[in-house]
């Protein structure tokens, strides 16, 4: 019988621009904040180009995230980070409101279990005020009892964080590219930079495949990102990769509460955030442990136990609900805690690095305070006509099977349907990768992972590469 | 909204079951659904022999038993409406996605025969790397028996129940390799002799008390699985991990529509006569509990057939039920309701959760009333009779395990 390796059902994308040209821009790393990045210059009229190792875009720190949209009234005051996840939040708005992405303002609540994350509540909630996040109120256990009746009653008391809200984490960084495109952006897949050369007037950017030419170099590259640094010099920073696991629970808890519900932060114990999903399931998690690898996304037995351990202490609901999938995603943490966004205008190389645990919400933000620093002055194309199409997979809106004309049902459990795939499949910036293809249709991500439906989305993958 | 007298989710061996014996009783309003392209249920995609030979006195394979199921439907002119979704049933309304639209459906009987699934890797918090080489037996078989092709060449096997040996026969005909079979309980939770049968006849080694500590390779690709016992690690060659067995009722739908819902069993509660607590609602078959074979599902179906033609045929009676509980060390149990309109010789059946020498008891109101010593592994099938202790409306009724 034939083998087949569904990774292997993939091509790799071509690119179509020839080895002459010679960019404004060259973006290295298609996560979030390099997408964001690649949107933000092209539509201001430089000729750009997204240049990333992988065969498709979110194969970093991007893929796996806890996909909150955040206010910022915890993040560090006075910081690049707090502006950049402001505007970063501001700019989702608008660009939602134009595409039709998926939001949903659940709001959070900062719940503290003891008298002594109670006491903290008060400072929590001044540092959010003197970050500008104006709409935050402390509620009594009695008052967070009737907002979720399932929780713990053990609370003590509640920040209720009006702004938190969730996206989808996927979708969101897609549309980006999709407008960078649109605008004349340029993307080369399968592309690992490995070094380069300036020559006062250019950058020779050579990867894995050709050499790239640009005047410009922003480097956007997550988890390597002081690797790629050094390629201009000087060593800045350390990357000191951030694990963080995670539990997913079956759609049938979906209901069990109604917003995030975060941890009291303290030095000792790293709480669990325990939220709904735009897909419509339960998260818990992250953990924050600390490593050398900048691959190894293993998840651990006994830490997905605690996890679901501490799930079932806050939330005791979530017992006899089952655990659909768990995974690891790994934060380009660096050394300081800081974003390290830097200049070095000798050598027209801009450091996007070390964007944490924020960068989802902040990418936007991050894109304009770099188009700013970079300050250069391009010819804005023509604004777009056509909508870019966004397939919506996310619980909030219409999905697909609730339509019709779309074949049939392929994976049963998150009901994605033939034609979901089929689209997730086409274009210059179809799925490139399993990975890929599961983020833009949630095959075989619910709770069968794939006992019904793997041998078909292995038949579809091959029958579109054919 | 389309009516109709009675809806049967579920095109396998339960739901057809329950069809064709309706049919024969002379129901004529009958629909089954599917979300499959093709009826038949799980056995269209298990093409190894193993069925048939107490339904239709022959053995057959999976896919043939599969077939020979929906000809009897089709010959009894049974609509089998495929390509639909049941997607709520909330207001018991049956609300079904296809490709022409969301259709509904209004019944006065809905059988819920959904099938189970396997646990998957995810759910049984393995450690290690992810791929999509690590899968279930189910998906495996699909792959061998429904597209003709093989996703690996040296997998190991993870469980040792019956569908472990289906997944290694599967294998075998493919020529797909299996590394090795690993089993965390010290004995196989199947017949002993599979084990000899395995390592003597096929080479596979089977390893008994062994826990897989950690799924290992890079870049999704299975390159080895870590197993320990007793704390000594060992480390596998591989190219992809079988999950197999564990199996559980494909019941999120009714976790979500059902207020009562059984926690223990994974499903929703049904009485002897496979009612549900919504009187309307029957559930038959895997959905039930998990695996047990086809031919007990089908079985299931054609007795279920005479209680929705009474429950049709005495629209007044009231279901009396009484719930019967279990503690954790019940792997699962049906009947879950005592219907006391009924005369039942069983209570329950059941199975437990790891190898067992000891006493089941069952209680009425906390009241001892009936205990038998077992001697039983994970896979036993265990009846308890219902005697003639007293049970009233509103008693409960509880089964324990000592060991
Ligand atoms: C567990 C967890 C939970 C999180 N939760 C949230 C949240 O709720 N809200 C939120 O706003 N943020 C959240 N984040 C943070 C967010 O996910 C990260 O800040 C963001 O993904 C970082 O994106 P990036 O683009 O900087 O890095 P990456 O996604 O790693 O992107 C870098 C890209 O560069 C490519 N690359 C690397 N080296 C090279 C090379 N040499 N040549 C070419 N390409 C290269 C990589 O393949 C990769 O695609 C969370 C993060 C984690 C891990
Ligand atoms: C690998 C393997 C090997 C096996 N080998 C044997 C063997 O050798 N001998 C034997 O006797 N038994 C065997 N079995 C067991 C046998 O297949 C099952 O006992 C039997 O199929 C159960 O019948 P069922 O009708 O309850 O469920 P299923 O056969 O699973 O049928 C359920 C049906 O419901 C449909 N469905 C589910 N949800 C929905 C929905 N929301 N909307 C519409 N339709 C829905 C499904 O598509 C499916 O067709 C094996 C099982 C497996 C997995």
């Amino acid at each position: 019988m034939k083998q087949i390796d569904l990774n292997s059902l993939f091509s790799k994308k071509t690119v179509d621009f020839n080895d002459n040209e010679v960019f404004d821009i060259a973006v290295i790393g298609a996560g979030v904040v390099g997408c964001g990045i690649f949107k933000e210059f092209c539509e201001n009229g430089a000729k750009t180009v997204l240049v990333e190792k992988a065969n498709d875009i979110l194969e970093g720190a991007s893929k796996g995230n806890s996909a909150i949209l955040h206010t910022g009234f915890d993040a560090p005051p006075n910081s690049l980070e707090l502006d950049c996840i402001k505007k970063g939040y501001e700019e989702y708005l608008k660009i939602k409101k134009k595409l039709d992405l998926p939001f949903l303002n659940t709001k959070a609540l900062v719940v503290a279990w003891s008298d002594e994350q109670e006491e903290k509540l008060e400072a929590i909630l001044n540092k959010g005020l003197n970050n500008g996040v104006k709409e935050l109120e402390i509620i009594s256990n009695k008052e967070l009892a009737l907002k979720e009746p399932n929780l713990s009653k053990n609370a003590k008391a509640a920040i209720v964080v009006h702004g938190e809200s969730l996206i989808d984490p996927w979708s969101t960084p897609l549309a980006y590219v999709k407008l960078g495109l649109q605008a004349g952006g340029k993307l080369a897949f399968s592309h690992e930079v490995k070094d380069g050369h300036f020559n006062g007037e250019y950058w020779e950017i050579k990867t894995s495949q050709k050499t790239i030419k640009a005047k410009t170099v922003i480097n956007a590259a997550g988890l390597y990102g002081d690797i790629v640094d050094s390629i201009k010099g000087s060593k800045d920073f350390k990357i000191i990769p951030r694990k963080g696991q995670f539990i997913i629970f079956d759609k049938t808890a979906y209901n069990l509460i109604n917003s995030i519900i975060l941890p009291v932060p303290t030095k000792i114990t790293k709480g669990v955030v325990i939220t709904k999903t735009a897909f419509g399931n339960i998260l818990v998690g992250p953990t924050a442990e600390d490593q050398e690898s900048r691959t190894d996304s293993v998840t651990k037995k006994e830490m997905l136990k605690t996890l679901q351990d501490k799930a079932y202490d806050l939330l005791p609901a979530l017992k006899g609900h089952n655990i659909t999938a768990t995974f690891a995603g790994l934060r380009p943490a660096s050394d300081e805690s800081h974003y390290r966004v830097m200049i070095n205008d000798e050598k027209n190389w801009i450091t996007v690095g070390g964007i944490r645990s924020t960068g989802l919400t902040s990418s936007l933000g991050l894109a304009k305070h770099v188009y700013e620093l970079n300050d250069k002055k391009y010819t804005k194309p023509k604004k777009a006509k056509e909508p870019i199409e966004i397939q919506n997979i996310t619980e909030f809106q219409t999905r697909d099977y609730e339509t019709s004309d779309y074949g049939k049902i392929i994976c049963h459990c998150e009901c994605v349907t033939q034609r979901e795939i089929q689209n997730a499949l086409k274009s210059e910036i179809g799925a490139g990768t399993v990975g890929g293809l599961k983020r833009r249709t949630r095959v075989t991500m619910g709770r069968c992972q794939g006992f019904n439906c793997q041998a078909s989305v292995a038949q579809i993958c091959e029958e579109s590469k054919s | 909204m389309n009516k109709v007298q009675i809806a049967i989710i579920g095109a396998g061996p339960a739901g057809l079951s329950t069809a064709i014996e309706l049919s024969n009783m002379g129901y004529d309003d009958i629909v089954v659904f599917d979300r499959e392209d093709e009826a038949g249920g799980t056995p269209r995609h298990c093409g190894h022999l193993g069925f048939g030979i107490f339904e239709f006195y022959r053995l057959l394979s999976g896919p043939d038993y599969a077939k020979k199921l929906t000809k009897i439907a089709a010959d009894r002119n049974i609509t089998i409406n495929l390509k639909h979704t049941l997607v709520d049933i909330s207001k018991d309304i049956l609300t079904f996605s296809t490709t022409d639209g969301l259709v509904k459906y209004s019944a006065k009987r809905t059988v819920l025969a959904l099938g189970a699934r396997e646990t998957p890797r995810s759910a049984r918090l393995v450690s290690g790397i992810r791929s999509p080489n690590i899968m279930t037996t189910g998906a495996l078989q699909r792959f061998i028996y429904l597209h003709n092709t093989i996703p690996f060449k040296n997998p190991v096997i993870v469980g040792s129940e019956v569908v472990s040996f289906s997944a290694l026969m599967s294998s075998r005909k493919a020529g797909i390799n299996i590394a090795a079979i690993i089993e965390e309980d010290k004995e196989l939770n199947s017949f002993s002799i599979l084990k000899s049968f395995s390592e003597t006849i096929l080479q596979t080694p089977v390893k008994l008390g062994y826990e897989i500590s950690s799924i290992n390779g890079d870049d999704k690709e299975v390159k080895s699985v870590t197993i320990s016992k007793d704390g000594i690690d060992e480390t596998i060659e591989c190219d992809g991990v079988i999950f197999s067995g564990d199996f559980t009722p494909e019941s999120a739908l009714l976790q979500e529509n059902f207020k009562d819902f059984n926690f223990a069993n994974n499903s929703v509660f049904i009485s002897q006569a496979f009612q549900t607590t919504n009187k309307n609602f029957f559930a038959v078959g895997n959905v039930l509990r998990g695996a047990l074979t086809a031919f007990k599902c089908f079985f299931e179906g054609k007795r279920l057939a005479k209680f929705i033609d009474d429950s049709l045929k005495q629209e007044k009676l009231k279901p009396q039920h009484v719930k019967i509980e279990a503690d954790e060390n019940i792997q699962w149990y049906y009947p879950s309701l005592l219907d006391l309109n009924y005369p039942s010789k069983i209570l329950t059946n059941l199975r437990v959760n790891k190898k067992t020498t000891g006493r089941i008891i069952v209680s009425v109101n906390d009241i001892d009333v009936y205990e038998k010593q077992i001697d039983a592994k994970t896979y036993t099938n265990i009846k308890i009779p219902r005697e003639a202790y007293p049970v009233s409306k509103n008693d409960t009724i509880k089964i324990r395990l000592e060991s």
